[in-house]
């Protein structure tokens, strides 16, 4: 009976023990592959980078024309200046305080659905642009294409950008207006957060 | 007399062809040498992608004649490279170009068609020689830089044409390819800058491809 058992149980460990195995990143990131990955990844897998840029995109999509398309452009050509200042070792204070307050303020734009002058709207996404950049710029990896790299962290931040205009395509109707509204109050959290945890012993 | 078949079987092996699998070891190897060269290389790639963006936004009837110019000032370019001493210039003239057609397509600027055949052109010969620079030794140079034209006809006939049809057909399509322009400018800044400061142009490898 107790062979028996154990006789069962062998396979399943056998199935289930793979699970637990990490994944191993044989290959280090290289060249314009490891590049592009690198650069598309870097705005997504910074949580704050990620909810601040989609953002952008629901607050564009509140504002209507001409913002709804201006905003988005206006951001990656800024984004680039301050990536360039980030490459050069330029130090821009206070970067990982200013990319959590975009979170948080943006969120708060579209939360509260405010309608400052375009021209104000612009500055404002401007300057969190400048951070963000410089953020992408600071942490271009040595070993990797820096043209890939910039191809790729442009294009994720525009699709983040197209992202948050499609959700904010729902403001047309009165729920999904309110559900987008929502959708700031979680980016405004997310950027609260990320301040808080900026300010933290361990920042 | 009867012959083994495992003898018939192993004379007909040795009398087979060597199959050219890979066409670069065939006399058409360069054409397609030529051809992957710049759809490899983004610093070529994307600013072409940029001119037929801008293409597409300005018009059938002030791009026309781009669709022809461009890809002959491309290999023109490329057989000039091979004659030609290679010249640090060129790679500061293609980052410009790099910026300004970014610019161009995001302001959506409206050239006339004789500025926008010139400007085609000078970023034809350019890019064209910036190809031709690399590695062009023993190369059969005609036959090189016939597969860079038929890249840059490949490239900037299809952006012109898929930017035309969406701008003419969609309402989305101009600010699509604005945006698009936003984000080659943004590319093109940051390439810029970090080959100027890191010293990338006296070495080459990044900025020739």
């Amino acid at each position: 009976m107790k062979n028996n058992l154990q006789n069962g149980l062998r396979p399943l460990l056998a199935i289930l023990l793979p699970f637990y195995a990490a994944a191993a990143f044989a290959h280090a990131e290289t060249g314009v592959a490891g590049g592009l990955v690198s650069g598309l990844l870097h705005p997504i897998l910074g949580f704050d980078h990620l909810v601040a840029m989609v953002a952008v995109g629901l607050w564009g999509a509140q504002l209507g024309k001409p913002a709804i398309w201006l905003l988005p452009i206006t951001f990656p050509i800024v984004m680039a200046l301050g990536a360039l200042a980030g490459v050069a070792g330029l130090p821009l204070p206070f970067v990982e305080i200013g990319i959590a307050s975009s979170a948080l303020v943006l969120g708060i734009m579209v939360a509260l659905c405010l309608r400052p002058p375009f021209w104000a709207a612009a500055v404002l996404v401007g300057l969190f642009a400048l951070f963000h950049g410089h953020a992408h710029g600071t942490e271009l990896p040595s070993a990797v294409n820096p043209l890939a790299y910039g191809v790729g962290f442009v294009t994720s931040t525009g699709l983040l950008h197209l992202a948050g205009i499609l959700i904010g395509v729902l403001v047309r109707w009165p729920a999904g207006d309110k559900l987008v509204r929502v959708c700031g109050v979680a980016v405004a959290a997310v950027g609260l957060l990320s301040l808080t945890l900026a300010f933290g012993p361990s920042a | 007399m009867k012959v083994p078949a495992l003898v018939v079987a192993a004379c007909l092996l040795g009398l087979s062809e060597p199959a050219s699998a890979h066409l670069v070891s065939t006399r058409f190897g360069e054409l397609y040498s030529g051809l992957m060269h710049p759809l490899t290389a983004l610093q070529h790639l994307v600013p072409w992608l940029g001119l037929g963006l801008l293409g597409g936004l300005l018009g059938s009837h002030t791009s026309r004649w781009v669709l022809l110019a461009f890809p002959l000032s491309v290999g023109v370019g490329a057989l000039l490279a091979g004659m030609l001493p290679a010249a640090a210039a060129i790679d500061h003239l293609n980052l410009f170009s790099f910026v300004l057609l970014g610019v161009l397509v995001a302001l959506a600027t409206r050239l006339n068609r004789p500025t926008f055949i010139g400007l085609a052109v000078i970023v034809g010969l350019s890019h064209g020689f910036a190809n031709g620079t690399a590695d062009l030794d023993g190369v059969p140079l005609l036959l090189y830089a016939s597969g860079v034209l038929l890249a840059a006809y490949i490239v900037i006939a299809t952006a012109t044409a898929m930017t035309h049809m969406l701008s003419q057909r969609t309402a989305w399509g101009t600010i699509a390819a604005r945006a698009a322009g936003s984000w080659i400018v943004a590319i093109g800044l940051v390439f810029s800058g970090y080959s100027l400061m890191s010293g990338l142009m006296s070495a080459g490898p990044v900025a020739a491809g």
